[in-house]
């Protein structure tokens, strides 16, 4: 290992953003904020992409490490002390300055500030946390920042840092607690879940301080356990607290042991900040404590965890800890560690989009992990998106009337998404629609059409069976996101063998 | 024999309604009247036999009459909409603008709703197709800083989306003098700190000459904004197809991280 104290800054920037690559999170949405007269920036809800790279993902925030040096050695990561790499630092000014610069060039949407662990996890953030507060007081950037939590780190400092950061995340790394013991064995599940409760508690507090009413967890109206307790009662042990950990038990009542565990963590966790945490007093009276909300990120398929497995820790995740993202990010041995996986034909691309297609209908359609997956067929079908694959072990819910269907029903229809079902449902309080209309009003039937009737009849007099539908669907399956098809190995025709028999042994 | 009248009228939102204002206050009926606006490069307008030509001069005050009656009696979504269109390259989107108005006036702010009508799903494709450019621009906008400190950017967009995307920066950058130049139309967007922004024509020269002043290669920020580019990708996920959907190839001669460097020819 060797400390370079004369580096220039190219150099820096190269090396510490090379190293925060393989950090998910890109988003720089969540948070609504206008510019002000004295300082420089602002904030869209929608989130702006500024760039794409050459692996086709979004830049949007300078995505950079503080340090990549590091105390800790985990197995998956390319910065751990094991490894012989070139380390460096940034000082709070080279910070500050880059995210300054490139936002005034609009190259950025603000800043991605992670770490490697120098010293000690406190150490490390209190770095951070004097970066951060400088970037926002002394050279005013009103712009977005999302800062990396790191495990162990003290209860006062997260307290401080989230008043300055728009999003804070903490990496979950691994769906269950002996991976991350194998894998990571100097971060410890309670270290995660534990600032990620002290954060959720107080957003909380500070969304009631400042009375805002957070139309996001209303939505989610068909969460099975919200959070009922009111805040400040989750702050002391109450019996209504202990009645959601019942409730959450029940929700990820699974005959796995490791799920059970999770449960448990999860328990644990949300005991464990039940005392007050620590007070930092507010930049001003009307500063949000980490207005856009927590994200995480699990790494996918460095360990056996089944799909059911991942998801479902998504799932008591968004239900009890309000998370707005859980990132999964497709394992690559980067360190040709022979403990794990090797990926010589490239990551898991395939699954990584299907866990994604997943998550997404847990957040946005009102789906439960159950619903997708279970005991017999924990992991995803290769061939169909996981709404087609359920839609069609319920054949006996379809075809829906597109002109009488309830919203949640419309989304449950595959290739009808959040867009396609509002806007039927906007088009429709004026004349009763047809297949045509539907057509031009941008609605993508190639899936649908399996599936829905318009004012009684179905475009094609299509037989619902499942084999039936299964071919036709896998037949244009040509929507597959580019560069991930090569997954797939494509098996010679025969009359004999049905693709449906395949999938249903799976 | 009854003969069309056609307003001919300036490519812009108070040249549009100008002509909106004067055709429907005709009296010829909505069947007898036609808008065409003269479009940005002139190729598609054909002369239509049995019709009258009407060349209308842009009257603010008539615009002005327009535009109010559309946020009083119809709402300002659809305002906003209208204008976004009347800003499109869409051929033709004058007379589709006065069609709309018609249903709009007609049945109230829920025209929006009607998608399954052809003229108003027509608005709200086009509508959605500038808003996306606009979203577009709004990221992939660069600017380079000057020897005198101005921030400038140059861009080429399909919409003359320029009064859409100012404002943004407004906001975000109100201590920085700025000017972004449309380079296919020879307008600019110019802003100076604690006074409003404006919009200024400036003659379309060889737009190359434009984009070389602009670039200038000496900023250092852009050679450290290339080195981030570079070493943020993943090796292992390339995939140029994806980024390709995702930034098309059409807005990358104004971006700075897909400028070839010239350093070494």
């Amino acid at each position: 290992m060797i400390i370079q104290e004369a580096m220039t800054i190219q150099r820096k920037l190269e090396i510490l953003s090379d190293a925060a690559k393989y950090d998910v999170a890109c988003t720089s949405s969540g948070v609504n904020r206008k510019g002000k007269d004295s300082s420089i920036g602002n904030s869209l809800a929608s989130g702006i992409c500024h760039s794409f790279s050459a692996d086709g993902r979004c830049i949007s925030l300078l995505k950079i490490l503080f340090t990549n040096e590091c105390i800790f050695d985990c197995k998956y990561c390319f910065n751990r002390s094991s490894n012989d790499v070139v380390r460096a630092s940034f000082t709070p000014e080279e910070i500050c300055e880059l995210t300054i610069e490139f936002y005034r060039r609009n190259y950025i949407e603000g800043l991605f500030l992670s770490s490697g662990i120098m010293v000690s996890p406190n150490h490390t953030m209190e770095l951070i946390f004097q970066a951060l507060r400088m970037l926002r007081e002394d050279y005013n950037f009103n712009g977005y920042i999302h800062c990396k939590t790191i495990p162990g780190t003290d209860q006062a400092l997260i307290e401080a840092i989230g008043w300055y950061a728009d999003r804070m995340s903490i990496n979950l790394e691994l769906p269950t607690a002996s991976s991350l013991k194998k894998l990571a064995p100097h971060k410890s599940r309670n270290n995660i879940l534990k600032p990620m409760r002290q954060i959720q508690l107080r957003r909380d507090m500070n969304k009631d301080y400042l009375g805002i009413y957070d139309r996001s967890l209303d939505s989610k109206h068909t969460r099975a356990n919200k959070i009922s307790a009111s805040n400040t009662k989750l702050l002391l042990p109450s019996k209504e607290d202990s009645k959601n950990i019942d409730n959450s038990n029940q929700l990820t009542h699974n005959t796995t042991n490791s799920n059970k565990s999770f449960t448990k963590e999860l328990s644990q966790a949300m005991a464990s900040t039940s005392t007050l945490s620590p007070y930092w007093k507010p930049p001003s009276a009307s500063s949000r404590y980490v207005p856009a909300g927590q994200s995480t990120q699990m790494i996918i398929g460095a360990t056996e965890e089944s799909d059911l497995h991942i998801m479902s820790v998504s799932e008591a995740l968004y239900d009890n800890f309000d998370l707005k993202r859980v990132f999964y990010s497709a394992f690559m041995n980067v360190n040709q560690d022979n403990l794990l996986p090797s990926t010589e034909n490239g990551p898991p691309l395939l699954r990584e989009h299907r866990l994604y297609q997943a998550d997404w209908l847990l957040r946005f359609y009102g789906f439960k992990t159950r619903e997708l997956l279970s005991e017999s067929k924990p992991n995803f079908n290769i061939f169909l998106d996981p709404k087609c694959d359920w839609a069609l072990r319920h054949l006996e819910q379809f075809p829906i009337e597109v002109n009488k269907a309830d919203y949640f029903t419309l989304l449950r229809v595959p290739g009808i998404g959040v867009n396609s079902a509002r806007r039927i449902i906007m088009a429709r309080k004026n004349s009763a629609l047809d297949f045509k209309d539907l057509k031009k009003m941008g609605i993508v039937l190639k899936r649908a059409v399996y599936f829905i009737t318009c004012k009684g009849k179905m475009l094609y007099p299509v037989k619902l069976n499942e084999d039936f539908i299964t071919r036709e669907l896998i037949a244009d399956n040509k929507k597959l996101p580019f560069g991930i098809d090569k997954d797939i190995t494509y098996k010679q025709l025969s009359f004999f063998d049905d693709v449906s028999f395949q999938i249903n042994n799976k | 024999m009854n003969l069309t009248k056609i307003f001919v009228c300036e490519n812009s939102i108070d040249g549009i309604f100008t002509a909106i204002y004067q055709a429907w206050s005709s009296g010829y009926g909505h069947a007898n009247v036609k808008i065409e606006e003269e479009c940005e490069k002139n190729t598609y307008s054909n002369i239509q036999l049995f019709s009258d030509y009407i060349h209308v001069k842009t009257n603010i005050e008539q615009a002005l009459m327009v535009s109010r009656s559309i946020k009083t009696k119809i709402s300002l979504q659809v305002y906003e909409m209208v204008c976004r269109v009347a800003l499109s390259n869409y051929q033709g989107k004058g007379d589709l603008i006065y069609r709309f108005l018609v249903l709009g006036f007609h049945i109230g702010k829920d025209i929006i709703g009607h998608l399954s009508n052809e003229i108003v799903n027509k608005i709200f494709k086009i509508n959605r197709y500038v808003n996306n450019e606009v979203h577009h621009l709004l990221g992939f906008i660069r600017f380079t800083e000057q020897d005198n400190g101005v921030l400038a950017s140059i861009i080429h967009p399909k919409n003359n989306i320029l009064s859409l995307v100012t404002p943004h920066f407004v906001d975000r950058l109100p201590k920085e003098k700025f000017i972004i130049l449309d380079g296919d139309r020879g307008l600019c967007s110019i802003y100076i700190p604690k006074k409003p922004w404006v919009l200024a024509e400036v003659p379309v020269m060889d737009s190359y000459s434009y984009d070389k002043d602009i670039a200038n290669g000496d900023d250092e920020y852009q050679d450290l904004w290339k080195i981030f580019f570079d070493s943020i990708a993943i090796k292992e996920r390339i995939n140029p197809k994806l980024q390709r959907n995702n930034l098309p190839i059409r807005f990358r001669r104004d971006m700075t991280e897909f400028f070839i460097t010239d350093k070494n020819s």
